[in-house]
């Protein structure tokens, strides 16, 4: 935690000295000034008054539809890949092409498919996230050992307790591996989206300030973006491992039960 | 009552590289099993013990011959007991035990907890136990599906002296009051005798040696002198049967 907040500390100061040298970038204080007026509303002068809360709940709405869609798919499609040597031999080229497309790509592709309509940052965010999914996954359905595969075997278990029990539990690690690019690269999707073609939202926002050459309003959305993503790693993401990995983490932290304290 | 026919049975497995002859895991075994009666499998490692389990099991197929495996003419319902526990990790006691059964009773898998003295754990997770807890776990485990045959391949040999003897003494126990038939494989000749009704002796390259019934009361204990009698005696027949394949192989 102390080192964490050393870190913190040194690039906020390394900031602070960059602005003494450079005119063209804002100092923390400025750029905390230009968060408050656009988080409460207030004016910037003339007519223009913050409206973060609308632009970044837009940009909320878009990201998390198209992120749910490409979790979903790349969840279904990673398991089929990991489960099916000829779903994997099919795919696996596929795959490939779409982990090497960069979101920008998928941005103007789907303007083009859509036009400017709602559904193309959505479908961004989707097929940006989605290869990442599908690899982790594929490769938490493959770590599953033969000695459990055969147990199962052995058992007769029925398919859908094998995908409960067995399957979900294989690849929780994948998955938080797999979520955690998707949230990255789709947030990077949806903005590049918004910063050419959106009408509103944190990347139209964000050129908004870039184009009124306001330095501190171009780095303070910037900043705004940055924070939400490092916020929902910490409170949500890095929660819901805990919650996941809880059985390792009490093999580790507890202490194996004697026999003897088992009346053998 | 459950009823296991096997009938010439045959496994090849392929070479274990490119241009290796293909290796003959098992050579016409025939035998049946009928009633509820405890059989021991045992021979030298490398002679075929776990792959007759696993084609019996369904896990793997025979290259040829037939498994006939009935409960009162119906298909028999299985458990198995392997080598190593095999449990889920990421899954506690209760869920692994849930995870074969066809229902979701938790007072039943815990019934059978309490059978193997580990009814305390059902929240705990597996590494959280020791390894004779997670084998009794998967005792419980292939006991709660109430099993028509219940296979156990080499279950303690993974274990220390001291766990391995006080779950085979637990296993009697549990055996006598639920009376299974059973079919158990093991290296150890002290184990099979201690246990068994009857003991299939397998020879190196998988043919059957030898069929022996085992006619002591039940429940036995390894220090027992009539156990330890028989048990000389058996590896004494080991003796002849090495010597027999020696000479077979000089020939």
């Amino acid at each position: 935690m102390a080192a964490r907040w050393t870190s913190a500390i040194a690039f906020l100061l390394g900031w602070q000295l960059v602005t003494l040298v450079s005119t063209r970038v804002p100092s923390p204080v400025r750029v905390l000034e230009f968060l408050w007026l656009e988080v409460s509303g207030g004016s910037h002068g003339g007519v223009v008054r913050g409206e973060f809360i609308e632009h970044f709940l837009g940009t909320l709405g878009r990201y998390t539809i198209g992120l749910v869609i490409g979790f979903t798919a790349g969840l279904l499609i990673g398991v089929l890949i990991g489960s099916s040597s000829l779903a994997r031999a099919l795919a696996s080229d596929t795959i490939l092409v779409l982990l090497a497309l960069p979101a920008i790509v998928w941005a103007f592709l789907t303007t083009m498919w859509f036009g400017i309509d709602v559904k193309a940052p959505i479908v961004t965010v989707a097929l940006s996230a989605f290869p990442f999914v599908v690899v982790n996954v594929a490769q938490g359905v493959r770590s599953i050992t033969p000695d459990l595969r055969r147990m199962t075997a052995a058992f007769g278990v029925e398919r859908w307790k094998q995908f409960r029990y067995l399957t979900l539990g294989a690849i929780s690690g994948y998955v938080f591996a797999g979520l955690r690019f998707a949230v990255i690269i789709g947030w990077n999707g949806v903005l590049l989206w918004e910063w050419f073609a959106g009408q509103n939202g944190v990347g139209f926002r964000t050129r908004y300030w870039y184009d009124a050459n306001r330095y501190q309003g171009f780095v303070g959305w910037v900043v705004a973006f940055i924070v939400f993503i490092v916020l929902l790693d910490r409170f949500v993401f890095a929660r819901l491992e805990r919650r996941a990995f809880r059985w390792r983490d009490r093999a580790t932290d507890v202490e194996i039960i004697e026999e003897t304290t088992m009346g053998l | 009552m459950a009823t296991l026919e096997v009938k010439d049975l045959i496994k090849i497995f392929p070479g274990p590289s490119a241009g290796a002859p293909p290796v003959r895991a098992l050579n016409g075994i025939s035998f049946d099993v009928s009633g509820n009666v405890f059989v021991s499998i045992v021979g030298p490692s490398g002679c075929g013990k776990s792959t007759l389990l696993n084609i019996i099991s369904g896990v793997d197929s025979a290259t040829a011959g037939e498994i006939r495996l009935t409960e009162d003419g119906k298909r028999a319902r299985l458990g198995y007991v392997f080598q190593d526990p095999r449990l889920l990790p990421w899954r506690t006691v209760m869920d692994n035990m849930l995870y074969v059964r066809d229902d979701d009773s938790e007072t039943e898998a815990a019934r059978y907890l309490d059978m193997v003295g580990l009814g305390h754990t059902v929240e705990m997770f597996p590494g959280q136990l020791s390894g004779g807890m997670q084998q009794r776990v998967g005792i419980a485990r292939a006991f709660s599906v109430e099993p028509d045959l219940l296979l156990m391949d080499e279950p303690f040999s993974h274990l220390d002296a001291i766990t391995a003897r006080s779950l085979r003494d637990h296993l009697q126990e549990i055996w006598a009051r639920t009376r299974k038939t059973v079919v158990f494989v093991t290296h150890d000749v002290m184990e099979a005798v201690q246990l068994s009704d009857r003991i299939i002796v397998l020879a190196a390259g998988g043919v059957i040696f030898e069929d022996i019934p085992i006619e002591l009361p039940h429940p036995r204990r390894s220090s027992d002198p009539a156990v330890a009698t028989l048990q000389a005696e058996i590896l004494g027949r080991f003796e002849v049967m090495e010597a027999e394949m020696a000479k077979r192989r000089s020939g």
